[in-house]
């Protein structure tokens, strides 16, 4: 009954939105030191419903009774997460305004459009949740290996059809630098979302996905629907300890697919209050209802904060700045 | 899961004590709205669009889909009593309901019309049941040629079938079309008519461009007209039909389901259509056809069966391939688009509370409106009343806010406001909106499974022709075009439009008072309500249908 919660009259919501704007311009820019002295704006440049908003919201909670202060998470979708972003970094940089924020808002998107901020524009709070992709075949597929797979490609490159959830997604380009730098060519197909590829793999339309393996995908490798071949991550995964993943079949560099979901202010937030932020959510990712909220298997084992966040979205904009800048 | 336990599940939904109040609401602004000229079921219900956001996506299905039934039986009361059909798909219950109601029978009339769309309504869910599980597993092995055959004979159809100008309904799809492109190509990511602007990205947002289209345009386009309350003196006695009238509408009542039934599947089919054809089916069985027009029962019964029939059956490709066939299904579509569920040959299985709830709820709506209809047609009348311009400021007011609450953004607000001049002017230059926003929603999946297709094919153009499915759909299409080009010919050396049904909407102008004949195009879009004309000429409104001198 996620929705019921929301079942405010839509003129009281309007009239609520222009009431928190005017709070805003009173108080904005607060002391660090008794952060957080205000309600905390919690962006997500995704619609209600998917694992981004299902992460946020889960982590939102528990920032609110932790930091005893209300969190209001915002779906923003749009312009492939332009929307939300252009809102985080013209926000006041006191900790009051955060979002959720990807390689695929962060970089991706500032490198293919003309949106007006970069990577360069947020503080990294630290890592919400890692969704890895996996590249996965249905269940009577003639390829029933990653080498089988491979053996196709190498044999006639362009005979096998994978489907991505959209064209700039990190599964699209990951598939292009398969070609590039590995020589193994696919054709790459691309979809809008995960439900559209599952339906075209379960019907024979295209030989195989390159997938976030969110809740619903699991959900059809465990019915044995979905037959993963390799994984995204640097490690094999501790759920599929049987699927190798690209570094292992020789195609090195090949583990930016999966999505990181983060945490991040606008640019210039006080260090006091991103290290109240990151050991917030590191105390939150270690309870156990966040844990299974966010899912057992997406949350890092070992906590990621700020540091490793920014190590990540540099790692990704250093890649893909060549492919598409 | 079978359809036992599918039922059993969908009425424990449908049975939930907050869906039963929204399926009683839906079909109470049903059939209100059916009764007002001014609003229609499409208007309506992209008015509502936003609303349901605060909904569960089956609750929001439920509520649209009974304000969409619900207007088809609420629609026939003005027609009967005043010669004023309250929606499109009610036009045809003029001519003999209208005559009925001259020799004192308006009772029977109305009741026929409510037991005939009962069963209409309750057979076609019957179907839906039947047709739509195996359909949805069928479809899973529909690839991106398939797509590409279906929305584009949809199109085909939409601007065949039904419209008064076949060429201004094409010129509006292909406008449609056009303003799909814009925003982000989903093949390369490359943006499209964008400008830059970060709010074009994703394209326009199709429940601004209904809500303009629609709501907007049609609040506006109403506003226009000199209102003058109606009144209405007689009272009906007898509402309940005599054995007799039910012994010479049961052959109507049959055919009306299974004719309303198959033209709703059909993409452009629906109210309009379904019942135009099942009048002209009873005409020509009759064995005395010249009864028509003068007052035969069977001519009421047959196209109100018939149109509540296809109103339901439209649900059947939505459902199974997410494909919506008119543009009442494409709010209904973008209602539960709003809501996250991914509407695709795989609803029936990972939403099976969706499925199941609504037909349920079908089951349920369609007993309510017959309890509704037959005792409280009087005071439905009445509503006739209220006046035009409260409506319309109300109904601004909560499409304004409706619209913003969707994504949070002002940018919908001004798409709205532009869209609702756009569909004001269409309306009064006789351009229908109806294409343009079908096009504008199946352009999207036209164009991804068309590019799809080419690159799965290496930019082989035989591949639509060489899968037997979408073969066959390419095949129909070319029957079709071929076929409409013959007959417009033939119309047109017979000194006659070149429309499909243009004629016999025709034949509803010699009362002159003909009014919301506009014959809106495709299914029941929006009641096209010359509000209240009633005795005057219909004067010089866009489209009218008034037969030669």
């Amino acid at each position: 009954m996620r929705r019921a919660s929301r079942g405010v009259p839509v003129l009281l919501l309007v009239a609520a939105g222009v009431l928190v704007g005017c709070g805003d311009d009173a108080d904005g820019g607060g002391d660090a030191a008794d952060y957080p002295s205000d309600d905390i704006r919690l962006l997500v440049p995704y619609a209600a419903g998917g694992p981004t908003d299902l992460t946020t919201r889960t982590v939102g909670s528990c920032l609110e009774s932790e930091l005893d202060t209300t969190v209001v998470v915002e779906n923003l979708p749009g312009g492939s997460g332009a929307l939300a972003t252009t809102e985080l970094v013209g926000a006041e940089p006191d900790g009051h305004t955060l979002s959720l924020v990807t390689a695929g808002t962060m970089v991706l998107t500032p490198l293919a459009n003309e949106v007006g901020y970069t990577v360069e524009d947020i503080t990294p709070i630290g890592v919400m949740a890692e969704v890895p992709s996996v590249l996965a075949v249905g269940d009577n597929s003639p390829y029933a290996s990653a080498e089988d797979l491979v053996q196709a490609v190498e044999a006639e490159p362009g005979s096998v059809d994978v489907g991505v959830p959209g064209a700039s997604t990190p599964q699209g380009i990951e598939l292009q630098r398969w070609a590039d730098e590995h020589g193994i060519e696919v054709t790459v197909v691309p979809f809008d979302g995960n439900a559209e590829m599952t339906t075209a793999l379960l019907g024979g339309n295209v030989d195989a996905v390159l997938i976030n393996a969110s809740q619903d995908v699991t959900a059809n490798i465990d019915a044995g629907q979905f037959v993963p071949l390799i994984a995204s991550s640097e490690e094999r995964l501790d759920w599929l300890p049987d699927v190798p993943t690209f570094t292992e079949l020789g195609f090195d560099g090949l583990t930016l697919s999966g999505s990181t979901f983060g945490l991040a202010g606008p640019a210039g937030l006080p260090d006091d209050v991103v290290t109240t932020l990151e050991d917030t959510l590191q105390s939150c990712l270690e309870q156990d209802e966040v844990r299974e909220g966010i899912g057992e298997v997406y949350v890092p084992e070992e906590f990621a904060g700020a540091d490793d966040l920014a190590e990540i979205l540099d790692e990704t904009q250093q890649v893909y700045e060549p492919i598409l800048g | 899961m079978g359809i036992a336990d599918g039922l059993g599940e969908g009425f424990s939904v449908a049975l939930d004590p907050t869906n039963i109040l929204y399926v009683f609401i839906g079909v109470l602004i049903g059939t209100v709205i059916g009764v007002l000229p001014g609003l229609g079921p499409t208007a309506t219900i992209a008015l509502l669009l936003p609303l349901t956001y605060e909904l569960e996506p089956v609750t929001s299905v439920i509520l649209l889909a009974g304000i969409y039934y619900g207007s088809m039986y609420g629609g026939t009361i003005t027609s009967v009593l005043l010669q004023l059909p309250g929606e499109a798909a009610s036009v045809v219950t003029t001519f003999d309901g209208y005559q009925m109601a001259k020799q004192g029978r308006a009772g029977p009339a109305l009741g026929i019309a409510a037991v005939g769309s009962f069963i209409g309504g309750t057979l076609a869910v019957v179907g839906l049941i039947l047709l739509a599980p195996p359909l949805a597993d069928l479809a899973v092995e529909f690839g991106a040629q398939e797509y590409v055959a279906l929305t584009a004979f949809g199109i085909l159809l939409v601007t065949y079938l039904g419209t008064k100008h076949p060429v201004k309904a094409l010129c509006m799809a292909a406008l449609g079309l056009l303003l799909a492109t814009i925003g982000q190509d989903l093949t390369t990511g490359t943006g499209r008519f964008t400008f830059d602007q970060v709010e074009l990205f994703d394209g326009l947002d199709f429940v601004a461009v209904a809500m303009g289209l629609f709501g907007v345009g049609e609040i506006l386009y109403n506003l226009e007209k000199t209102e003058k309350a109606e009144q209405i003196k007689s009272r009906i006695k007898n509402i309940w039909p005599s054995r007799k009238d039910f012994k010479d509408s049961s052959g109507a009542i049959a055919r009306g389901s299974v004719l309303g039934f198959f033209l709703g599947v059909l993409p452009g089919g629906g109210g309009v259509i379904s019942s135009l054809a099942s009048y002209g089916m009873e005409k020509r069985r009759a064995k005395d056809p010249s009864r028509f027009g003068k007052g035969a029962i069977e001519g009421v019964a047959g196209p109100e069966t018939a149109n509540n029939a296809s109103s339901t059956s439209a649900f059947v490709p939505l459902l199974t391939l997410g494909i919506p066939p008119n543009v009442v299904l494409a709010l209904i579509y973008g209602a539960l688009l709003i809501n996250g569920v991914q509407v695709g040959p795989q609803l029936i299985d990972t939403n099976p509370e969706i499925f199941w709830g609504v037909i349920a709820s079908m089951f349920i709506g369609n007993l309510m409106l017959l309890a509704l209809n037959i005792p409280l047609v009087g005071i439905f009348v009445q509503l006739l009343r209220v006046r035009g311009g409260i409506l319309a400021a109300f109904a601004l007011l909560i499409t304004m806010a409706g619209v913003f609450s969707v994504n949070n953004d002002i940018f919908d607000m001004w798409v709205v406001l532009a869209f609702g001049v756009i569909g004001w002017l269409m309306k009064k230059t006789g351009f229908e909106p109806g294409p343009l926003v079908l096009a504008f929603v199946l352009g999207a999946i036209l164009e991804t499974n068309f590019r799809r297709a080419m690159i799965t094919s290496d930019g082989q153009f035989d591949t639509f022709v060489t899968r037997p499915l979408s073969g066959t759909i390419f095949a129909l299409m070319a029957l079709v075009i071929v076929y409409s080009t013959v007959m417009g010919i033939r119309r047109q050396r017979r000194g006659r439009p070149p429309a499909l049904y243009s004629d016999q909407l025709d034949a509803a102008a010699p009362h002159e008072t003909a009014p919301g004949s506009e014959a809106e195009g495709t299914a029941g879009v929006g009641a096209t309500g010359d509000r209240a004309d009633g005795g005057g000429s219909p004067g010089a409104t866009g489209g009218s249908t008034r037969a030669e001198p």
